[in-house]
């Protein structure tokens, strides 16, 4: 479903990659820097198509020689079911897929060189994928040298089309993954072009929660079946107490009340029926539970937003939210939001502004209409934030409204991912911040359309003071003794104005400094904290 | 609210008048300015929400709203074009040359850009000028043509065997036409209709104002206005000022029965219909002189779909015209006061059954009654008018 179209197959496998590679970096708790070439090589093996050369390489840790085949010529090697924490996997296909279209478009699977600190030298080798076995297959393996540590490069190449701006486009997502990874120096090359370095704004290392057992709300049937077959010999009580969270012997009672046979309890989950589990399923979808934690959301948070949302262009002014983490449809979300205003941006006044989408930090770049984000953005009446807004439409401007959904559990629309089921709650819970975040922008805004007021007022007494007074005067033939009393009553009238304004801009002003006081401690009170952290940690 | 009606108010007509009040106007502006108090200035309302009907009056008048525009620094463009216009109209009137509103708009384009003074004022599209022109005409309460500023003649074509215009010129000569001297051609009529008067040779027995022109057409080649004492007006669409005027001067001046033949369909009723009868919202102010409220609706009824064997059909209601109109015929079943008052009440109920039905049968559909005879159309008309059979 990624390789859907020549456009989808370079996007999709680059961002596994990238995943990969981020991933990697976060687990090993090292700062990511991620060089990237992608270009245009020749006409593809398909009509309408070009033959795509995508390399990604990583500071990571490093593949051992014996996990590359794994990682790139297996599917669902790594399965990150039911880990219960915000990771990356937006495809669900794995970097696998991508061999898989290379290897079917050019005959050639991943190239891959890989070296851990342990290692002495570097593994090359090509990667193809038996389908029919669903197993890696090295072949052309080597050792190198590499002038690195440690890390992972993979080199693709295969039929597709390179699309640089726009929804789809590969800027687009390099500029998406830049603003939600303030950590990453990335650097990228794009067919002749110079490479462009995006330094990191953060030096702090991504704190990944620590995953929590999933909670019986958040189950589909089908999960709840294939998570107790882990559990084999081990009694019900036992899988659904270790099994999840939020699950004590209270509830047990409560289960008991709504028709679980007490017995069942006892038994081991493999020797329970299917009818018996959906029995036990039913039951504890009634049950009354604690929501489930928050603990394991991840927030990018307001200083690193601040720092990152600069790497888009050069930014006139901006305004980031974080929210707290809250519960929504059952299950732990935490929403972020930044709005800059770009300098250079190529969107006229009357261009939608651009919308960046980002699910567990992962850019979505496809069938943006009915995701709950797009939803939540066109419901805002943005006009009273100062921007310019069609009737039921995004706003419009050179603006870029970029908004995060982070959760262990993000509730999709379709297979391909790409859109966030639009729940009431989630919507409730986006507008709340997007909200927030314009209240914030309104700030720079209304202090720049007091500015602009007070200038066009200046403007229009010195323009429109003279013809007005001597057309009056042509009309009515009065003396001139007449017409320049009349020019010094119209400046004092005129000048009341200008007065008004010139209090209104000092008003908001005033209001704008407060708010950039407001995040200043707001900043304060973070380093405070990360300090005394780091005293209690020593 | 008092219901005003400019009927009741001596309306200015003479260009002297016109010159005084809009010296006065100014007048006023500048002993404002010296006292250093903000000049206001004040316009009628021309809008439905400031529109009244009275069923002895017969036509929309406006209420007491004002849209006022008082001098602060937001508004002095305003007031500075306002001024400007003003002397441009001014001076037309005194020299006695008159424009349209597109020629004003590029004559005060070409002062802004010949005068640096003026740069300020320049206008960006002609509706910017219209605007101002408009307010002018609303706040002096004088028709833009009493400002010579004219409109197109657009429609209005008509025909008569017994009808003598007489035109009184610019100069105070007299020019007289037979419109059974003009052969095939019709006359059209002027927008400004006080200088026009009506006789007839005979005595008039009807007036068709018929929508489309095409039709008025066919109705006079085929013989309609030899074999009856009748006068055949093409409205063409939307009934312009000239068509408005001319309607009213005839129920003024030789007070014949007057029809509307025209399509069944929500445009026709609220739109056409309603402006030629009792004028529209935008006009408040020159209703008196631009709607003839004595004119009735002749055809297409929904009951002649039946009787006659009519094709009709429905709306498409995926056009955004047809869309439009049928809003804002439900939209005037609630706020227009003429479809309120009782006295247009058959009127309203053809309206409702068009909104309801969302059917439509155009007036050339009487031609599908019996193809072969020319003058069946006529024939059916007459009928009507003779049974009654109008609202």
């Amino acid at each position: 479903m990624g390789f859907s179209s020549g456009t989808k197959a370079v996007l999709t496998t680059l961002k596994e990659a990238v995943d990969n590679s981020l991933d990697a970096c976060e687990d090993a708790e090292i700062l990511p820097e991620i060089q990237i070439e992608i270009e245009k090589i020749s006409t593809g093996s398909q009509k309408n198509m070009d033959q795509i050369r995508v390399k990604v390489v990583d500071n990571g840790p490093g593949l051992s020689a014996e996990d590359v085949p794994h990682v790139y010529g297996e599917y669902l090697a790594s399965s990150k079911f039911g880990r219960g924490r915000c990771s990356r996997g937006q495809q669900g296909i794995g970097i696998s897929a991508a061999t898989t279209w290379a290897q079917i478009t050019n005959a050639h699977g991943a190239r891959v060189i890989t070296k851990t600190a342990k290692m002495k030298q570097a593994f090359k080798c090509e990667i193809e994928v038996d389908i029919k076995k669903n197993v890696g297959v090295i072949k052309e393996k080597s050792n190198i040298n590499w002038d690195r540590e440690h890390g992972v490069s993979c080199e693709f190449i295969f039929d597709g089309r390179l699309q640089l701006n726009g929804d789809a486009g590969i800027l687009t997502y390099l500029q998406g993954t830049s603003l939600v990874n303030p950590h990453l120096k990335l650097i990228y090359k794009i067919n002749d072009d110079e490479p462009v370095t995006l330094e990191r704004v953060s030096d702090e290392l991504i704190q990944i929660p620590e995953p929590v057992a999933p909670h019986p709300h958040t189950m589909k049937l089908g999960e709840f079946l294939a998570h107790g077959t882990l559990f084999g010999k081990a009694t019900l009580a036992t899988f659904l107490k270790t099994g999840f969270s939020r699950v004590n012997e209270a509830t047990f009672a409560d289960l008991s009340k709504l028709g679980l046979k007490k017995a069942w309890l006892k038994e081991p989950v493999s020797s329970l029926s299917q009818t018996e589990m959906k029995a036990v399923f039913a039951a504890i979808q009634e049950a009354k539970l604690m929501a489930p934690s928050t603990r394991s959301v991840l927030s990018i948070g307001e200083d690193a937003l601040s720092k990152s949302i600069r790497r888009l262009g050069e930014v006139d002014f901006f305004s980031v939210l974080s929210r707290k983490p809250t519960i929504c449809d059952a299950k732990p979300v935490a929403v972020e939001v930044a709005i800059a205003r770009l300098k250079n941006s190529k969107n006229e006044f009357d261009d939608p502004v651009e919308v960046l989408r980002f699910a567990n930090r992962v850019p979505l770049q496809f069938d943006k209409g009915a995701c709950a984000i797009l939803k939540s953005i066109e419901s805002i009446n943005w006009k009273s934030y100062g921007l310019n807004q069609p009737k039921r439409s995004i706003p419009t401007g050179p603006y870029v409204i970029a908004v995060s959904v982070v959760s262990p559990f993000i509730k999709f629309k379709n297979a391909s991912k790409e859109t966030i089921d639009a729940s009431d709650e989630l919507v409730a819970e986006l507008r709340l911040a997007l909200m927030q975040a314009g209240q914030r922008l309104a700030r720079f805004v209304n202090k720049e359309k007091r500015e602009f007021d007070l200038e066009k007022k200046r403007s229009h007494i010195e323009q429109f003071g003279p013809i007005l007074i001597e057309g009056i005067g042509r009309i009515t033939g009065a003396p001139r003794t007449r017409l320049d009393k009349a020019s010094d009553g119209l400046l004092k009238i005129l000048g009341r104005d200008e007065a008004a304004a010139e209090d209104a801009l000092a008003h908001a002003t005033t209001k704008q400094k407060e708010m950039v006081k407001k995040l200043d401690q707001y900043d304060e009170e973070e380093f405070d904290r990360s300090e005394e952290d780091s005293e209690e940690g020593a | 609210m008092a219901e005003k009606t400019v009927e009741k108010k001596k309306r200015l007509t003479s260009g002297s008048d016109i010159t005084n009040l809009a010296k006065q106007t100014c007048l006023n502006m500048l002993s404002d300015l010296e006292k250093a108090r903000r000049p206001v200035l004040e316009a009628t309302k021309c809008s439905l929400d400031n529109s009244f009907y009275n069923p002895k009056v017969g036509y929309l008048t406006p209420g007491d709203k004002k849209v006022r525009s008082e001098l602060n620094v937001s508004s002095v463009q305003k007031m500075s074009r306002s001024v400007f216009f003003m002397e441009i109209l001014l001076r037309n009137i005194e020299v006695g040359a008159v424009n349209t509103k597109r020629e004003l708009y590029y004559m005060a384009k070409g002062m802004c850009k010949k005068d640096a003074l003026y740069k300020p004022l320049d206008f960006e599209d002609q509706a910017e000028s219209d605007e101002i022109v408009d307010f002018i005409g609303e706040m002096l309460e004088v028709y833009r043509e009493d400002l010579n500023c004219y409109a197109n003649d657009r429609g209005g074509q008509t025909y008569s065997q017994h009808l003598v215009v007489e035109e009184t010129m610019p100069n105070g000569e007299k020019a007289t036409i037979d419109l059974s001297a003009l052969g095939t051609s019709p006359f059209q009529p002027k927008n400004r209709p006080q200088n026009l008067k009506l006789k007839a040779k005979k005595k008039i027995e009807f007036c068709m104002v018929v929508e489309s022109e095409g039709t008025a057409n066919t109705l006079v080649a085929n013989g309609f206005t030899k074999r009856y004492n009748n006068i055949v007006i093409g409205s063409g669409g939307v009934p312009s000022n000239a068509v408005r005027s001319w309607c009213k001067l005839i129920q003024k001046e030789l007070d014949v029965p007057m029809f509307f033949f025209g399509d069944l369909d929500a445009y026709t009723i609220q739109n056409i219909y309603r402006t030629l009868k009792a004028g529209s919202a935008a006009s408040l102010i020159r209703n008196s002189d631009y709607s003839a409220p004595d004119i009735h609706f002749l055809g297409v009824l929904p009951e002649d779909i039946k009787k006659y064997d009519l094709n009709d059909y429905p709306v498409k209601e995926k056009d955004p015209g047809e869309a439009r109109s049928l809003k804002k015929a439900a939209d005037a079943l609630k706020n227009d006061p003429f479809f309120a008052d009782k006295k247009n009440k058959k009127l309203a109920d053809i309206l409702r059954w068009l909104v309801k039905e969302k059917r439509r049968c155009e007036q050339q559909a009487y031609f599908s009654v019996d193809p072969r005879d020319p003058t069946m159309i006529e024939k059916i008309l007459v009928e009507k008018i003779r049974k009654g059979n109008y609202v």
